[in-house]
């Protein structure tokens, strides 16, 4: 216990414990309301409670630690740099999607649903979470992961009865299950190989180093299915829609983020690591980011459409991973301490704004009842503050200044950049491509998110809205994280500390340089400043010149033509349509337009519609096909329960058989 | 030296100062070409004037995003030509890494032309701003294949330190110098709305990008609107120009003829192109801009096999 990272031990033990305690009043209590209003109360409390034990931690205190310093109940709960990393994050994101969940679920009270479950299954999600990135022990790891991905999909089925929801769910469950079962191979390969079950003890010898292709695809593959890297993205734009909107917030902004957290993990296993493996991931990263940004361009449904952006901003934060890898490959600390920066403050800035944006969804939807953005319209004369809040997220998510998306993409540019400074050669070639393919992909992100603020918030309303309500807990959840998104983007030097302390813990070696502190920052800080001072004074002086020489309102320019209807607005698929036509192969874009050619013409239509190729093209043709193999062996099938007593028998006989010989 | 520290702000005024005669001396150029008198040099900045004393009227539909995004959009343009160099004068802002933010906070200012284009409500505004939102998005790689390229071949990361590490040793840097220059070129046309992708002289709404979007705007917007449009031409032409300041052989003097003389001569070659050329078809901009961006991919194949 001496050297423990954070100073209060009991602190940390007694928040998760009144964490735990949150579920009792819904097994007590008969009132469904009071019963979840205090359970979430407590939830809260011990939330905060973690945060506060989190942040009082060395991480986040100017003093210095050592790889050797960790968190230590036991050999199985243990956090070092990384871990006490993404519990933060963790604990940072639940807190605002708790105090939303005070006016969120109030609907479903309101319309005599039960929500006692989902409100359990919630508090259990946030748990296993934060003991997924604290476990040190292989099977404890295991547990929380499957207990982490179970509740979740249990969550899911709050509004069981919709048809979506079953599809979506279906989705998520079968996704969740093939990756755990590669988490089981990856696990027991790693045991076998270093005969122990906790993390911190593997650490590969040169006999084992030809295991490394192995385990590198295996956890690439096992953790890259949960954080939804393309092609193994297709189980995430069905499901993150479909789930409650804390929910889909709590999916998208920090559950894929375990993945990213094993992949992180698994490289301090897999040293040294080879330098291909920085490139397929590289690859495979900027693939997910383009195709990901575009596939949200052609949707419609604004869930659907941030989940799609989740697959964007993995890519990014891959991208950054795989330019730290190339750094370790070549040893040169320089460009890992970049490149690792980069997709650790991505994570966080990722965890921050998605989860602003899916809980700013969530209030829209619950006063439209609709998801679908080309029923929206003009919701900034209704909300301007909500639409001011999606505004900074849609900002900061587009990596523009001044917000935190400008600073880790800016990270990960710099490490480009600095890979094709020191490896000569080829470099400069290859890491200018993938520069390109970033801008590009800014470039999309820009088209998407004006896309749709434009179409949600502003011009007139395409259908009528009765009433817009928002409640104060709405306010204080998504202002709270616009407010990080502004404070990362403004002054980000606290966060650079953080993120480089837990580079140095763990990543490179102690002696690590300061690239990411000697960044400049300060100038960073003075010019986004002064672009907000020289807004506000223009500001003023443009109020006085209204004063001097007037300013009024009229209806807009139309050739003439008074009567404009709302109809006659720019809607989501015609902005992007020129976009999305360019890859339509891909993003099975599918247009019908039926417009008449007579004199006097009939009413025309368009629509436009994309479905996702991985899913329609590869993983249900695939499926259909396993269906028709398995028929074969229908004939198997007994109704008599003996025939199946007999195949286990069969298959135990089999296995000890493997068994034995095995040992 | 004292004059050091003032080189940045006396740079940035003379931008903002000169931009709109810059523009206008386009114009006049053109005029003459033509086979007209034209306006006057100094007519865009009689224009500004008349549009800053002019009442301002907005549309019934717009929102605060209309009244805030003429002021993003002339603050932002400022902060990227702040970044610029004039010559061998240091720029305002200059540091390691501006190449990236140059690039990103006229993404800014696009961000908000674009949805400011949209909260008019109207198809006209939607439809330029469906158009720029596209086209930017083939801008985007030119400016990483021209600027981006030399500074990757470079090492370095700051605009006026990229510039001044070109020379003149090399053929066949020179070459993909003089290649890079026409990237920009072409980069320059798309990102300032000037033919053959963009006419800034027509008031034909469907055929248009930029000045579609800001068809409802009047007054100190439109005055903030049309100033920035000069500075983003200028900054453009710099970008540009300063591909040859390796010429003045780091003389502060020659510096400043070559940043006079490369103006003359850009604001010449933009007349003649926009006289001689039509505007391409909607359709046909992209594959324009993918040529750039192949060009760029080209260039740095070849001068990196050829080294």
């Amino acid at each position: 216990m001496n050297n423990s990272l954070i100073p209060g031990n009991y602190l940390f033990i007694s928040a998760f414990v009144i964490q735990f305690l949150a579920i009792v009043p819904l097994t007590i209590l008969k009132n469904e309301k009071k019963a979840f209003v205090i359970s979430n109360f407590i939830l809260l409390i011990g939330l905060v409670l973690g945060l506060i034990s989190t942040l009082s931690s060395k991480l986040f205190s100017f003093a210095s630690f050592s790889s050797n310093d960790t968190l230590l109940f036991s050999n199985w709960i243990r956090l070092d740099g990384l871990g006490l990393y993404f519990l933060f994050i963790i604990q940072l994101v639940a807190i605002p999607t708790v105090i939303y969940n005070f006016s969120y679920l109030q609907h479903y009270i309101d319309q005599k649903r039960s929500i006692k479950s989902f409100v359990t299954f919630y508090i259990i999600l946030l748990i296993s979470t934060q003991f997924v990135v604290m476990a040190n022990q292989a099977i404890l790891f295991l547990v929380s992961w499957e207990v982490m991905s179970m509740s979740a999909y249990l969550g899911m089925l709050l509004e069981k009865e919709k048809e979506e929801v079953q599809k979506g769910s279906f989705y998520y469950f079968v996704a969740s299950h093939l990756l755990v079962f590669i988490l089981y191979i990856f696990f027991f390969l790693l045991h076998h190989q270093t005969n122990s079950w906790l993390l911190s003890d593997y650490h590969l010898t040169a006999a084992t180093i030809s295991l490394i292709p192995i385990l590198f695809i295996l956890s690439f593959v096992g953790f890259g299915i949960k954080a939804g890297f393309m092609p193994f993205h297709f189980w995430l734009p069905q499901a993150h829609p479909i789930a409650p909107t804390v929910l889909s917030a709590f999916l998208s902004g920090v559950i894929i983020k375990t993945g990213i957290y094993g992949i992180l993990r698994t490289f301090q296993f897999l040293k040294p690591i080879p330098e291909w493996c920085g490139w397929l991931i590289l690859v495979v990263s900027i693939f997910s980011a383009i195709f990901g940004v575009w596939y949200a361009l052609a949707q419609h449904d604004i869930k659907r459409l941030l989940a799609y952006h989740s697959i964007e901003n993995i890519g990014i934060i891959g991208i950054g991973i795989g330019i730290g890898f190339i750094g370790s490959a070549n040893n040169l600390p320089v460009i890992e301490v970049l490149g690792f920066g980069g997709a650790l403050l991505h994570t966080l800035n990722h965890a921050i704004f998605k989860s602003l944006l899916f809980l700013g969804s969530g209030v829209i939807y619950q006063n439209l009842g609709t998801r679908n953005i080309e029923l929206m319209g003009g919701l900034v004369h209704r909300a301007k503050y909500l639409a001011i809040l999606f505004l900074i997220g849609s900002i900061a998510i587009s990596g523009i200044p001044p917000f935190n998306g400008f600073i880790s993409e800016f990270i990960i540019y710099t490490g480009f950049f600095q890979t094709a400074k020191e490896l000569k050669n080829y470099y400069p070639l290859l890491m200018l491509l993938f520069v390109v393919g970033l801008a590009f992909v800014g470039g999309l992100a820009v088209a998407c998110f004006t896309k749709i603020n434009s179409i949600m918030f502003l011009g007139t309303e395409r259908k009528e809205v009765k009433h817009f309500h928002i409640s104060v807990f709405d306010y204080i959840s998504l202002g709270i994280l616009a407010l990080l998104c502004i404070v990362i983007g403004f002054y980000p030097q606290p966060f650079i500390g953080i993120v480089n302390k837990v580079i140095s813990n763990g990543f490179v070696a102690a002696n690590s340089p300061s690239a990411l502190l000697n960044m400049n920052w300060l100038s960073i800080t003075i010019i986004f400043s002064s672009i907000l001072f020289g807004v506000i004074v223009l500001y003023f002086a443009k109020m006085q010149i209204h004063k001097r020489y007037g300013r009024r309102t009229s209806a807009a320019w139309s050739c003439g033509y008074e009567n404009q209807s709302p109809r006659m607005q720019y809607t989501a698929s015609s902005f992007a349509d020129e976009l999305n036509t360019i890859p339509k192969t891909i993003l099975l874009y599918n247009k019908k337009v039926d417009s008449s050619k007579r004199v006097i013409p009939k009413p025309s239509s368009f629509e436009s519609h994309s479905s996702d190729f991985v899913d329609n093209k590869i993983v249900l043709p695939g499926y259909s096909l396993l269906g028709k193999i398995i028929s074969k062996i229908e004939f198997l099938s007994r109704t008599d329960i003996r025939y199946y007593i007999a195949f286990i028998l069969v298959m135990i006989i089999i296995y000890s058989f493997i068994a034995f010989l095995w040992i | 030296m004292d004059i050091e520290i003032l080189q940045g702000p006396i740079a940035i005024f003379v931008i903002i100062g000169i931009a709109p005669l810059f523009a206008g001396f386009i114009n006049k150029q053109k005029a003459i070409l033509t086979g007209r008198i034209g306006a006057p040099v100094l007519q865009p900045y009689y224009d500004l004037l008349r549009l800053f004393r002019k009442e301002t009227i907005n549309a019934k539909s717009s929102s605060f995003i209309s009244q805030i995004s003429p002021l993003i959009n002339f603050i932002v343009i400022i902060v990227a030509a702040a970044m610029l160099p004039i010559g061998y004068w240091k720029p305002l802002i200059s540091f390691n890494g501006d190449i990236i933010l140059f690039a990103y906070t006229l993404g800014l200012a696009r961000f908000f032309q674009i949805l400011a284009a949209m909260d008019i409500g109207s198809s006209f505004e939607g439809m330029g701003a469906s158009r720029e939102a596209t086209f930017a998005l083939f801008a985007e790689p030119i400016f990483f294949f021209t600027l981006g390229s030399v500074a990757f071949i470079s090492g370095l990361t700051s605009i006026y330190d990229i510039y001044h590490s070109i020379r003149l040793d090399n053929i066949s840097y020179i070459v993909f110098i003089i290649i890079c220059s026409i990237s920009a070129f072409i980069l320059a046309i798309t990102e300032c709305s000037r033919m053959p992708v963009d006419d800034p002289n027509t008031h034909l709404e469907l055929t248009m990008i930029h000045e579609v979007m800001i068809l409802d705007n009047s007054g100190f917007d439109l005055f903030l609107y049309l100033y920035s449009s000069y500075i983003k031409l200028f900054i453009y032409a710099i970008l540009e120009i300063s591909f040859f300041y390796p010429f003045s052989a780091k003389s502060y003097l020659l510096g400043i003829v070559i940043f006079i003389v490369g103006s003359i001569i850009l604001s010449l070659t933009l007349a003649i192109v926009e006289t001689i050329t039509s505007r391409f078809k909607m359709k046909n901009i992209p594959q324009y801009l993918l040529f750039a961006t192949a060009i760029g991919i080209l260039n740095l194949l070849i001068y990196t096999f050829t080294k």
